[in-house]
């Protein structure tokens, strides 16, 4: 798998592999795909869309 | 805040109590709370929760009518998520919900949406919890007093009040067919507030 094709959790930064991650467009905006880990998700970590600026959750 | 600047007259969301929290607020949710108020109960900055129910709409309309669930375990939540569902083409799930039914494709009951809306992240844990392990986003109504585990989008608002929630819902359901495009910025949306409102 290319570079490119890496799933990078938008908060914590980890490369996503297995399940239980989730991703999404951004709800603002929706240009932007934001992927959340497992872990982030369950900490309830902030996320922010590199386009809009959009801070969840 | 300018008054103009939201959904519905300011009055309207506080004549329905959408603002009223609890008397507990957790970290999660200190950057929608505007202040306590004498009586300890915590209050949302209500500018924010009618922000978050347009990104909430425009959200939803980015998915397929169909892959829309809306659960609601709680009984004041049961008929505005169940109406909310059939107003966005979605479905929805009241009561108790079946385990499995978002892990468990041997189940007849399974489905496979690609976005939940929770009515209260205490609750609908159990659906939190199996979207979660099948990585589907969920988009919650929370309290003051909510942790926001799991949730991917949080609207702020009361979710304990029989005419908070069928606000929110009643907002959420226009605001959303509109964003699908099925409702005109000029066309009168058919359902009044009073048809979310749960029986007493
Ligand atoms: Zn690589
Ligand atoms: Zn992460
Ligand atoms: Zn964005
Ligand atoms: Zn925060």
């Amino acid at each position: 798998m290319s570079d490119e094709d890496e799933i990078r959790c938008v908060s914590c930064g980890i490369t996503i592999t297995g399940p239980a991650f989730t991703s999404f467009p951004c709800p603002e905006c929706g240009e932007v795909t934001i992927a959340r880990c497992k872990n982030c998700r369950k900490q309830s970590n902030h996320y922010k869309c590199s386009e809009c600026g959009f801070i969840g959750p | 805040m300018v008054e103009e600047d939201t959904l519905i007259p300011v009055e309207d969301y506080l004549k329905a109590g959408v603002h009223i929290g609890t008397q507990h607020k957790t970290n999660d949710m200190e950057d929608f709370i505007y202040k306590v108020r004498d009586d300890g109960l915590y209050i949302f900055d209500i500018g924010k929760t009618d922000q978050r129910i347009r990104t909430a709409a425009r959200f939803l309309s980015r998915f397929d009518p169909s892959k829309i669930l809306a659960v609601s375990a709680r009984e004041y939540g049961k008929r505005p998520a169940e109406l909310f569902a059939k107003i966005v083409g979605g479905k929805s799930s009241v009561g108790r919900m079946i385990p499995g039914m978002l892990t468990n494709p041997n189940l007849d009951h399974y489905i496979e949406p690609e976005i939940v809306v929770a009515t209260d992240p205490i609750g609908d844990q159990q659906a939190l919890k199996e979207a979660n392990t099948s990585g589907i986003p969920v988009i919650a109504l929370c309290d003051t007093n909510n942790m926001i585990s799991n949730v991917d989008l949080v609207i702020p608002a009361n979710n304990k009040g029989r005419k908070a929630l069928s606000m929110v819902y009643w907002l959420l359901s226009r605001e959303t067919v509109k964003e699908q495009e099925r409702l005109a910025d000029d066309e009168k949306f058919k359902y009044e507030v009073e048809d979310f409102e749960a029986e007493i």
